[in-house]
């Protein structure tokens, strides 16, 4: 009976690791996203000035 | 807007949790010859059902991509389909738990548990093959055609292990014929249901603006290189 | 001319060109004999047990080498850019494709009716009383394998992982038809009588065929052209 539950407890515990392990993948991906999004836009803008001169 | 949307459909989905938990621990007796471990059932087939659902909206997006040749609509197929594996493996681990506890074994040959485990296969083909084409709309061409072959397959996979019969018990919720479980213990599966498919919308909602960014970059790029 | 004139000659371009070199047809039948070797070391090879999984044996013996005859199906025309140069014939995708699909239909039989015997052989099992029934189940089963494998050929055929992709996703894939081939071949293989049951499993694989090859002739033009 003891071990009904803990392994009751571990199989919640494994699903919201898992929900919580994809929630830290995107947010890593956002913020590599966000670091990629910004070196592209001085590249951008970069290129633009130069051109203009 | 969208901010807000996420916002909101995540407190909700937290709120309700929160409260199926009491419901499920204070309320909901033991049952009577498994104890305790049963109330896995109240993530194991919301999220069971919610990742079917999702692979096949990903399948009528991914039809709609092809119809439309509108990169959207592939970015739409992909976050759901990442976040349906998610659960398709929360799916498949509370159920080897749940059976360790109940037959004795981890794993069992199945017929659902091996149609799951070919499903998830299929999909991490899915998204083995997103990472293997850099160009957007060769991949999201091809990837279209494979969510469509992926999921007819699921199906036929579906009909085609049930006939090598079964240890997995049979539909236990009421709205397949014969409903074996008591209402007051089957009200919950349906409130984390909602829960699950909020919480799954709030994260592909979050995965299609990075879609959206990166989109955005692609095509920065391809500005900046027209220099 | 007609779909079939098309594709009958996109067939025989390919047959012509792999009875000139052999390469991927001997490539795929000694590696189809040394899984045979190699699944002698896994059980004891003359015992009754042997009789119970023949039918899985056999199917993945085939299922193996049908994806190296596959991979090369869209990989060879690669060279000299020979795939662009077919897309822009008057032979249209579906055509190009299903002619492609006949000519991997053929050779990949040609390995399973090699191999069969060699099999019968070195597992000491018995020739198939009902063979003819054997043999649809193989015609069916291959045809299975090779529209899926075409396909997929077709669509990992730009990628740099080309040999690592097509086998992950073209097995899961193939797991219906699988199945049902394993469990007839089985039960072919060991002399019993076909139980009513099994009669689904011809549906199953008959239907497979169908409904894929329906899929992929409809799919194939957004796969190569796009």
């Amino acid at each position: 009976m003891d071990q009904n539950y803990t392994f009751m407890f571990y199989g919640f515990l494994v699903a919201w690791l898992v929900v919580i392990i994809y929630v830290i993948s995107i947010a890593l991906r956002e913020r590599k996203l966000r670091a990629e999004l910004d070196r592209v836009k001085r590249m951008v803008d970069d290129r633009e000035h130069e051109s203009k001169r | 807007m969208r901010l807000k949307i996420i916002l909101a459909l995540s407190v909700l989905s937290g709120l309700i949790l929160s409260w199926n938990l009491h419901t499920m621990f204070l309320k909901v007796p033991d049952e009577l010859n498994q104890g305790a471990i049963f109330r896995i059932i109240y993530f194991h087939v919301p999220s069971a059902i919610t990742s079917f659902a999702g692979f096949f909206l990903a399948m009528f997006s991914s039809v709609g991509y092809l119809i439309k040749k509108d990169l959207r609509f592939d970015s739409v197929a992909a976050s759901i389909t990442e976040v349906s594996f998610a659960f398709t493996t929360i799916t498949l681990i509370t159920g080897s738990i749940w059976g360790r506890v109940i037959w004795g074994i981890w794993w069992t040959w199945d017929y659902r548990l091996t149609s799951f485990f070919i499903c998830w296969l299929l999909y991490v083909g899915y998204l083995m093959l997103r990472r293997a084409i850099d160009d957007p709309t060769t991949r999201a061409r091809l990837c279209a055609v494979l969510s469509i072959f992926a999921c007819v397959d699921v199906v036929i996979v579906w009909k085609s292990i049930e006939w090598f019969r079964t240890q997995h018990p049979g539909p236990v919720l009421s709205i397949r014929s014969g409903g074996g479980m008591a209402p007051g213990m089957e009200a919950p599966i349906w409130w984390n249901f909602l829960a699950l498919i909020m919480l799954a919308t709030v994260l592909v909602l979050i995965r299609m603006r990075q879609e959206a960014m990166q989109r955005e970059i692609d095509t920065m790029r391809r500005y900046a290189h027209a220099f | 001319m007609t779909f079939l004139q098309q594709a009958l000659a996109i067939a025989g371009k390919d047959l012509r060109s792999e009875i000139r070199s052999k390469e991927t047809v001997n490539a795929s039948l000694s590696f189809a004999l040394v899984i045979l070797m190699l699944f002698s070391f896994a059980f004891d090879p003359g015992s009754d047990q042997v009789r119970e999984i023949s039918g899985g044996l056999l199917w993945l013996v085939y299922a193996f080498a049908g994806t190296l005859i596959l991979n090369r199906s869209f990989a060879r025309e690669l060279v000299n850019d020979c795939l662009d140069a077919l897309i822009s014939s008057p032979a249209s995708g579906a055509q190009v494709f299903f002619g492609k699909c006949l000519a991997n239909y053929l050779l990949l039989m040609v390995v399973e009716c090699v191999s069969f015997p060699v099999f019968i052989i070195f597992y000491n099992a018995r020739w198939p009383a009902r063979w003819g029934l054997l043999l649809l189940v193989m015609l069916l089963g291959t045809w299975g394998i090779t529209v899926i494998g075409t396909l997929f050929s077709a669509m990992t055929v730009n990628l740099r992982l080309r040999e690592l992709m097509l086998p992950t996703l073209v097995y899961p894939m193939l797991i219906p038809a699988l199945l049902g081939a394993i469990r007839l071949s089985t039960v072919l293989i060991a002399g019993e009588a076909l139980e009513t049951d099994d009669q689904i499993w011809f549906k199953l694989l008959a239907g497979f065929d169908v409904i894929f090859t329906a899929l992929s002739l409809a799919l194939v033009e957004i796969v190569l052209v796009g």
